[in-house]
């Protein structure tokens, strides 16, 4: 009973603003089913008919299934009720570094998560935040620097940050592997 | 907001949010409002500040209750069938995946002034009290060959021919008495009113649900209540394309020269449509009442006495156990091959109802630790919900906070083919979802002119719960 029940499916929400066009929602979608699929594709427009999509991970000789759900455009209209945040074992913040207002409501995400999944350790529970389209316009348009990121993470209890290009594949392996490391982490130390 | 939907459905109840989910998985353009910042409607789930609002106004609960949000206090208290309808269209969409459920620990009938369990096995069955020895053997024998029963099987008929043969005829083969018809019609065909002969049957094999989950009743019910049910199928809806807004003031529903519908008005904004579906709120003219539903709702610390500590059970307490006059009869009928028992009264007597009470705990992640939330109710037949409903609050032994409370019931009074206002009816006062479901597979098929197909793998259901 000890070691066996040991649970290796994590749910995973992504939580981000996006903003008066769903660009950037579509753009997390797609972070996520590259992610998944290991294949880009220009014309994935939206999430129609992706509910979550799951990823297994391997860490320490252990499989770890990732079940990562977006919002799927409920937060369009303020209307992501209580029960998507049930059961949440890490929360993934997403902006996109070329958009300040993006930036601005991660804030307001946060505390919307602790609020709406209240864990019961809301110091330690367990954030990764993304910086997303990077790549755009060979970084060119640019607003928020890797510093101010760096900076609101640390001002919420060190959170791990990563940049990311969904086009490119930058760094979205090494961050999902840390979101399934922290949300183990975390797990272990309720279990004790 | 230039773009047309197909259907605009308002209100986030649990009808209208299966079906803008089935809606939108048709690949209709749906978009649903709600005029409340939460979702669920009449049926959503409260935490403890919101109950308190609803039902005392500016009062704050009491600290010892605990905390607010471990609250999910059902407004429409009802548990799952395993094999019933509802688990079925969970099964169908893929919004099992959205919801953890756990089994119910018992279902319970009081009869002759004590509570019973309904037996859930054989072996409970030969136990209980609720029968004689003999009519045990009678009832197990008629059960067996309820349950054996396959339409294109004749070896399993055992020589009856049941196209011509009554239920009458049948039951009297197995010789069972008024008590057991009662008790079999209530607590195992759980249908709500005695006058089913103008119904069709729909009712599910008792024994068929307890084989599916270990349980000690053949109910299951969601962790963290029924307010995770109604989001679950908004997340189905979003997901294929279905746009949310909730807290949307107003959603006043727009007609043309035609008496059709042809939009909602919210906030100066209105948005084109083909189709409403909504709840009887949104258009009150075009509703009636249809009846009134009393109950009463228990915070304790408790389980209900004389349920073997159950944290979660049914207690059915049938109108005849009240002291009320009723002719009952077994009726059977097959059903996609398999026999389907339910209850006709021939003694009419159309106002007499059955109570329910019901009770969830934390263990389902509805109330803190150590607390227990009850619910008593009845469709109201006299003017004294006190009154109504004390054969089920004298079951609950001391409470810590008790809210009494009336609702009215509406019922569709227009001819949706004309204007296209597809409205579904308020919910009853029953402890499981039969009747929901069947209402919301009805406006579907009004809607789209399609069936859904609800033969599925209920095993699926099964390996869901397994992941918890």
């Amino acid at each position: 009973m000890s070691t066996s029940r040991r649970r290796t499916l994590l749910k995973v929400i992504v939580l981000g603003d996006s903003g008066f066009t769903s660009v950037l929602g579509a753009l997390v979608c797609l972070t996520l089913v590259r992610y998944v699929h290991k294949k880009f594709s220009q014309q994935y427009k939206a999430t129609i008919g992706a509910d979550f999509v799951t990823k297994e991970v391997l860490i320490e000789d252990r499989l770890v299934t990732l079940q990562i759900w977006d919002t799927a455009g409920q937060e369009r209209f303020q209307s992501l009720g209580v029960a998507f945040y049930r059961g949440a074992d890490c929360c993934v913040l997403v902006y996109d570094v070329n958009a300040n207002r993006s930036f601005d409501t991660l804030n307001t995400w946060h505390d919307e998560f602790l609020n709406q999944a209240s864990p019961s350790d809301p110091k330690t529970f367990p954030f990764i935040l993304l910086g997303n389209k990077i790549d755009v316009d060979g970084g060119k348009s640019r607003v928020v620097s890797e510093k101010k990121a760096m900076e609101w993470c640390a001002s919420k209890g060190n959170i791990p940050y990563f940049e990311t290009s969904a086009k490119e594949d930058r760094n979205v392996d090494s961050a999902f592997l840390s979101v399934a490391k922290l949300a183990l982490e975390h797990e272990r130390d309720q279990d004790m | 907001m230039d773009v047309e939907y197909d259907v605009i459905v308002l209100g986030t109840g649990l009808k209208e949010c299966i079906l803008s989910g089935l809606l939108s998985v048709d690949r209709l353009k749906v978009l649903h409002m709600d005029r409340n910042d939460y979702y669920g409607g009449d049926s959503t789930s409260l935490n403890l500040n919101q109950l308190w609002k609803r039902f005392k106004g500016d009062e704050t609960p009491p600290a010892h209750i605990g905390a607010s949000r471990d609250y999910n206090v059902d407004m429409v208290p009802k548990f799952m069938m395993a094999n019933g309808a509802l688990v079925r269209v969970l099964i169908h969409t893929g919004v099992t995946k959205y919801l953890s459920f756990k089994a119910v620990d018992g279902s319970y009938v009081f009869n002759k002034g004590k509570i019973h369990k309904v037996p859930s096995t054989d072996m409970e069955a030969l136990k209980s009290p609720l029968m004689g020895l003999f009519e045990k053997r009678r009832a197990g024998k008629f059960f067996l060959y309820v349950q054996d029963y396959k339409e294109n099987d004749p070896s399993t008929h055992k020589g009856y021919d049941l196209t011509k043969m009554t239920t009458k005829e049948l039951i009297s083969k197995y010789g069972l008495d008024d008590n057991t018809i009662d008790f079999i019609g209530h607590a195992v065909a759980l249908h709500k009113e005695d006058n089913y002969l103008a119904e069709p049957a729909v009712d599910t094999l008792y024994a068929e649900s307890v084989a599916r989950f270990q349980g000690g009743s053949p109910y299951i019910y969601p962790l963290y209540g029924l307010g995770e049910l109604p989001q679950g199928f908004a997340r189905l809806s979003a997901v294929y394309g279905g746009t949310y807004m909730l807290n949307k003031p107003e959603c006043k529903v727009e007609f043309d020269d035609e008496g059709k519908v042809c939009g909602v008005t919210s906030e100066g904004e209105t948005a084109k449509c083909k189709k409403v579906v909504c709840d009887p709120s949104y258009i009150p003219d075009k509703v009636r009442k249809v009846g009134k539903v009393y109950r009463a709702i228990a915070i304790m610390s408790h389980p209900i006495p004389n349920t073997a500590d159950s944290h979660s059970v049914q207690i059915i307490i049938p109108q005849k156990q009240l002291g009320r006059k009723s002719d009952m009869q077994l009726h059977l009928q097959t059903i996609l091959g398999r026999l389907v028992i339910s209850l006709i009264i021939t003694n009419e007597c159309p106002l007499v109802h059955t109570r329910y009470v019901f009770c969830c705990s934390y263990s389902h992640n509805v109330a803190s630790k150590g607390k227990f939330i009850a619910f008593v109710s009845a469709q109201a037949e006299s003017e004294n919900p006190e009154a109504e409903l004390k054969p089920g609050i004298d079951l609950l032994g001391p409470v810590d906070e008790l809210f009494i409370d009336t609702y009215d019931r509406f019922e569709p009074a227009n001819n949706p083919s004309s204007d296209n206002c597809f409205i579904s009816t308020s919910y009853d006062a029953t402890t499981h979802f039969e009747s929901t479901v069947m209402d919301v597979l009805s406006l579907y098929t009004k809607i789209t002119e399609k069936m859904v197909d609800l033969s599925v793998d209920l095993s699926a259901a099964s390996a869901a719960e397994d992941d918890f």
